[in-house]
């Protein structure tokens, strides 16, 4: 079921946009000391800020233009309504929020574009909803775009295999989800104990490890729960939450035909 | 205006034709009122023309609808737009945005109308349905009546010269729906629009058409009401008394009724209205004495006071906010009354846990979709029983009984509105709770289903339950209640048998008490088993 | 002044440049006096809607970041300074984990300076908070360029459904106290969020239906041709940014290049952008107007960043502190004046109109009756 029909412009619209912002994360890594982004290391996260949003717009338009009715628009704006209300939810849990069981499932159940859509318009509503609006904000767009786009892209199956691929997917998504968004500013806080610091010029080696050092002490306190909700919620009602959504999706009736059956006018 | 020719459908392409060779045509100006049971087609019918059977919902369609000329085979329902105004069943659900004048301004915002255009527009459909105060109002917190007529207005700022509705009524209140309904009268009269809505409450809007279609299993007959309304099942009370009395022609008003009523009246003179046996002795159920509930410094229950017995089906009634709901509620324990006891079954409600509250008392709320979990009939049916402590297959047992076609695959949302509402009535009553409380019951059911609702009520009743309803519906009311009771500002101002309470007031009398008062006649059956004994 | 709405645009100006302000500097006072013209600003002109409350959330993520970076200074120890505060046990792991350290002596300079520096990032997002509740996201979206319109409606629709959810949410609640039941722990928050759901799946298809027949979606036809232009053009420019972005990273290219190619892209994405709002027939009812008091509010915003940017080239001492107990923080008059300038929106601009949504007072169950 694809309740969004990516073209062949959509698919590649896509995956450039995806090796940008995978460069947008991954730089600290692979530039090497005397490059622009590393000399300029604190301003770099701004820079992405500013171009990933202009180019995500750029192919949210591109795959919008391939066929976005009606019908995709208001599923679209009603999970992300439902996200959006979750969110808030999960701060009260510290980040632990349970919207990734709603993303993942949507893109499962509707396709990889939905999910790609569904990921970031739903983080991009619940920013305006909750007041959340802020330099991250792209980035999380884009990340939680791939997790969605990912969900849509899993192999076939059903019953408990098709729970269990989900889940594991889930386990993955969740932790990198957090490790990707502390990479962004990661390089802008400059003063940072050396330990746990980005040090331009340093071997990617080096950096890789100051950055997990960076993960174990800030996040991962908050991703490996919220990996083990999303998971445990996926077993508990993946289920049902699926059942619902793909009989929402033949009720839109995505795939019916329409036919005109030609007769012979009577006069 | 509108012009069916030989139009079929059907969903999938070995499916049952859910159209079938229709041929009509609908003249300008007009308004056309819809009837048809549930499933005859009416929802598939009223899409037909804009075009969203078949461009939105898929399937298989053959012959041609036209509208103004343009056919919906090479039209899209969002480029007929600007000569269609179509407002489904429930306004909420339509809205796309959150404000009033943004919801109106929507419509021509997608089609690219002139700003200074627009904000004219925006004025005069503000006046026309008389919105004015509501304009900077966020739209949840409008009451039903001012959401419908936000709806309609919303498609009538792009200027169609067709108006499609479905159900605008059902949902509300005789107060609402009035309102609804005068300013669709208005527009048919003042802007010449043509009219076609569906509608189970033909009561209220039978007086208002001009043609009636009549949509028996997917084949259509039109004509003028009283022609139609000889032989038609789906009719309005005053309609079956006229039948009942062979009046020629058939009366559609209560106005031209009365005008016919004088020789009945003659007949019955020497009759008096057999009256339902009010049970007597029976164990008392609930006591309330000096009931008080406030939201804020707002009172909203101000000193109730009222006893119910087992075997008694009372009505509540009264106009909306007069405290229906927050008595019912009260009952029920969600909302903790501030002065004064009640007594369900001996118990306080109040002290009840969630488990044990069922036992005593259950409450079917307006949307009985609200009470459904599961993922089908079947599943709700059982956990229903575990919720209940009653032995597996109780529920469902008690459904195949009130309810025989309903399929246990069925996901709960997907039966009809009659459907839903048994499904939710077997739920609460699989506990056999003493007292049983319903919210509206009636809301969107069609005649065949709410007589089918009376039955199971009484049936409820006799076997010891007091049921306990608020409602607007006079007609079932007179049908079915042994005891009505008024609420008005938070206290109850009337409470006393049906006949004579509805009978004294206007406001609540039926259709057959309005016209043969000052008698206190108030339902067809009690005239039909007088003529009986008046022949023989 | 009558009550309107500032158009949102003009909010976020004024935040983003006395954002950019902020990240120009670490002297504390400074800081301290941007947050104090956002709390001002946000005082005088708070809407009562829900996104106005959400400035409150921002200050204590401000509290938090600043919090954090001192811990982390803390914990990791090793920093500049003499000053010795106390020391803590120092723990060090093993040469596979090259040896990272934790603990040790802590200084007073190296906790000064982490907080200066915690105290730039937090006061960068306070100033973003302040546009957040400041300026109505719905109004915002009014504002969206025709091609996103699609992208636009689904957050509208969004924002529409959010408070249906909320009060769906109480009643489900209650209706299932009535089947016995209690909404407590994960089993029970999970069986109240599959109704629900249903529910506005089920609300989603009316709404797409409505939205069908009012029009949603015309569009004239592209032609072949302007479809290939389009795809091309989309594509060129996200190459664009590709090559770009991947010059700036590796050493070789002058970066002055590598910024231009990035930029013709995003030029070439905006080209796009226009020719696909062309095809979209669509129109804006009572556009937020850009007046007087727009200008004020941008103005005011770049003048603060105007006066930073000055001292900043002109090398003034006052915008870099060093962490030592000997330099105490001067507050240069340059400060005051763009404290003052950064306030000037508090009396410039209109006040919200009032939100009435606290009609909704009686329960969404009558309001529907």
């Amino acid at each position: 079921m694809r309740a969004i029909p990516l073209g062949k412009p959509s698919v590649i619209a896509i995956a450039a946009i995806s090796v940008i912002g995978v460069l947008s994360f991954l730089w600290p890594f692979v530039a090497p000391a005397d490059s622009f982004l590393v000399v300029n290391s604190s301003e770099t996260p701004l820079l992405f800020a500013l171009i990933i949003p202009l180019l995500l717009v750029t192919v949210i338009s591109q795959i919008s233009d391939g066929g976005l009715d009606a019908k995709a628009i208001a599923l679209l704006g009603a999970l992300a309504a439902v996200i959006s209300v979750l969110r808030p939810l999960g701060a009260g849990l510290g980040g632990i929020e349970p919207i990734w069981v709603i993303l993942i499932l949507a893109g499962r159940a509707m396709g990889p574009g939905f999910g790609f859509l569904l990921g970031s318009i739903s983080l991009l509503a619940s920013a305006l909803f909750t007041g959340g609006v802020g330099p991250w904000l792209p980035f999380q767009m884009l990340a939680a775009a791939w997790v969605g786009l990912g969900a849509g892209l899993l192999p076939k199956a059903s019953g408990k295999r098709e729970l269990m691929i989900l889940s594991a997917y889930a386990a993955v998504a969740c932790v990198a989800f957090g490790f990707i968004m502390n990479l962004w500013f990661w390089p802008f806080s400059l003063n940072l104990p050396e330990q746990i610091a980005f040090t331009p010029g340093a071997s990617a080696g080096e950096n890789l490890l100051a950055w997990i050092r960076f993960n174990l002490a800030t996040s991962l306190g908050f991703d490996l729960p919220r990996a083990a909700l999303t998971v445990i919620l996926i077993a508990v009602i993946g289920s049902p939450i699926l059942q619902l959504l793909r009989r929402a999706s033949r009720k839109a009736a995505f795939d019916a035909p329409t036919v005109f059956i030609e007769t012979q006018r009577i006069s | 205006m509108i012009i069916f020719e030989s139009v079929s459908f059907r969903y999938t392409e070995q499916g049952p034709p859910v159209l079938r060779d229709l041929n009509l045509e609908i003249p300008a100006g007009e308004l056309a009122l819809l009837l048809g049971a549930t499933g005859s087609g009416k929802t598939t019918f009223l899409r037909a023309i804009n075009g969203l059977v078949p461009h939105f919902t898929g399937g298989y369609f053959t012959g041609r609808v036209s509208v103004d000329g343009r056919s919906t085979r090479v039209n899209q329902p969002r480029e007929l737009a600007d000569l269609v105004g179509f407002v489904p069943q429930d306004p909420v659900s339509g809205f796309v945005t959150d404000l009033v004048e943004d919801e109106l301004a929507y419509s021509m915002e997608c089609l690219g109308i002139d700003p200074p255009v627009m904000r004219r527009r925006v004025e005069e459909i503000l006046d026309l349905l008389g919105l004015t105060e509501l304009r900077n109002r966020p739209l949840h917190t409008l009451s039903g009546g001012q959401q419908q007529r936000v709806a309609i207005g919303s498609v009538l700022t792009a200027q169609p010269q067709v108006l499609v509705l479905d159900e605008p009524t059902s949902a509300l209140d005789p107060g609402a729906a009035e309102e609804v309904l005068a300013a669709l009268h208005r527009l048919v009269h003042d802007l010449g629009i043509t009219v076609v809505l569906a509608e189970h409450r033909l009561e209220r809007v039978m007086q208002y058409c001009d043609s009636i279609l009549l949509l028996e299993d997917g084949s259509i007959r039109s004509g003028s009401p009283s022609e139609l309304m000889q032989t038609s099942s789906i009719a309005p009370p005053v309609i079956h008394l006229g039948r009942l009395a062979g009046w020629d022609p058939l009366p559609i008003s209560i106005r031209d009724a009365r005008r016919a009523a004088p020789p009945l009246r003659a007949l019955l003179a020497n009759h008096s209205p057999r009256i339902q046996a009010v049970p007597t002795h029976s164990p008392r159920i609930v006591e309330i004495k000096k009931v008080h509930f406030s939201y804020g410094d707002k009172a909203v229950l101000r000193g109730v006071d009222l006893d119910l017995d087992a075997g008694e089906i009372t009505a509540l009634m009264g106009r909306n906010g007069a405290g229906k709901s927050t008595l019912l509620r009260t009952l029920v324990g969600l909302k903790t009354r501030s002065k004064g006891t009640i007594h369900v079954n001996g118990v306080d409600p109040n002290t009840l846990a969630a488990k044990d509250l069922l036992r005593h008392v259950g409450f079917v709320p307006q949307e009985p979709h609200d009470l459904f979990e599961a993922l089908s009939v079947a599943a709700e049916c059982k956990s229903s029983d575990s919720d209940a402590g009653c032995p597996p297959g109780t529920t469902r047992a008690l459904l195949a009984l009130m309810a025989p076609d309903v399929e246990d695959g069925t996901h709960p949302r997907d039966l009809s509105e009659g459907q839903q509402m048994l499904l939710a009535l077997c739920l609460i009553v699989a506990a056999k709770p003493p007292l049983l409380l319903l919210d509206e019951p009636t809301r969107g059911l069609d005649y065949p289903t709410k007589k089918k609702l009376g039955e199971v009520l009484r049936g409820l009743a006799n076997a010891g339950h007091s049921i306990l309803m608020a409602t607007h519906d006079v007609e079932l009311v007179a049908e079915l209640a042994t005891r009505v009771v008024i609420m008005g500002d938070g206290e109850i101002v009337a409470n006393g048998p049906t006949q004579s309470v509805i009978t004294d007031s206007p406001m609540f009398a039926p259709q057959v008490s309005k016209v043969l008062a000052p008698e206190r006649w108030i339902t067809v059956e009690q005239i039909a088993h007088a003529l009986s004994q008046e022949l023989a | 002044m009558t009550p309107r709405w500032l158009h949102p645009g003009a909010w976020w100006l004024w935040s983003l440049c006395l954002a950019a302000t902020a990240s120009q500097t670490t002297n504390p006072l400074l800081l301290g006096l941007l947050i104090c013209a956002a709390v001002i600003v946000v005082a005088a002109r708070k809407p009562d809607a829900p996104w106005g409350k959400s400035f409150e959330f921002f200050l204590f993520l401000g509290a938090m970041i600043i919090t954090i970076r001192v811990l982390f200074q803390i914990v990791f120890g090793a920093g500049l300074g003499t000053t010795v505060l106390f020391e803590l046990p120092g723990i060090s792991f093993p040469a596979w984990m090259s040896g990272l350290r934790l603990g040790g002596a802590v200084t007073l300079e190296a906790l000064l300076g982490a907080f200066y520096d915690g105290l730039r990032i937090a006061t960068i997002a306070i100033v973003i908070g302040a546009a957040n509740s400041l300026a109505s996201p719905t109004r915002l979206l009014k504002a969206v360029p025709t091609a996103l319109y699609e992208l636009g409606v689904s957050i509208v629709v969004a924002l529409t459904f959010v408070p249906q959810l909320t009060s769906d949410a109480a009643r489900i609640r209650e209706m299932r106290k009535l089947r016995g039941r209690n909404s407590k722990g994960l089993k029970g928050f999970a069986s109240l969020g599959l109704p629900i759901l249903a529910g506005a799946l089920d609300r989603s298809i009316i709404l797409a239906e409505s939205m069908d027949s009012r029009g949603y979606g015309r569009h004239q036809k592209e032609t072949t041709l302007g479809r290939r232009v389009s795809v091309t053009l989309v594509l060129g420019s996200l190459s664009l940014a590709l090559i770009g972005v991947y010059s700036l990273l590796t050493a070789g290219t002058t970066a002055l290049v590598a910024i231009f190619i990035v930029f013709i892209g995003l030029m070439l994405g905006g080209v796009t952008l226009w020719r696909a709002g062309r095809t979209r027939i669509r129109t804006v009812y009572r556009p937020d107007i850009w007046a007087l008091p727009e200008w004020l509010v941008s103005i005011a915003g770049i003048a603060v960043l105007g006066i930073f940017f000055t001292a900043r080239t002109g090398g003034d001492q006052a915008l870099i502190l060093t962490p030592a107990l000997d330099t105490w923080p001067s507050l240069p008059w340059w400060g005051i004046l763009a404290f003052g300038i950064a306030c000037t929106p508090a009396i410039t601009t209109p006040p919200p109109p009032a939100f009435d949504i606290e009609i909704s007072a009686p329960t969404s169950v009558e309001a529907r009756t």
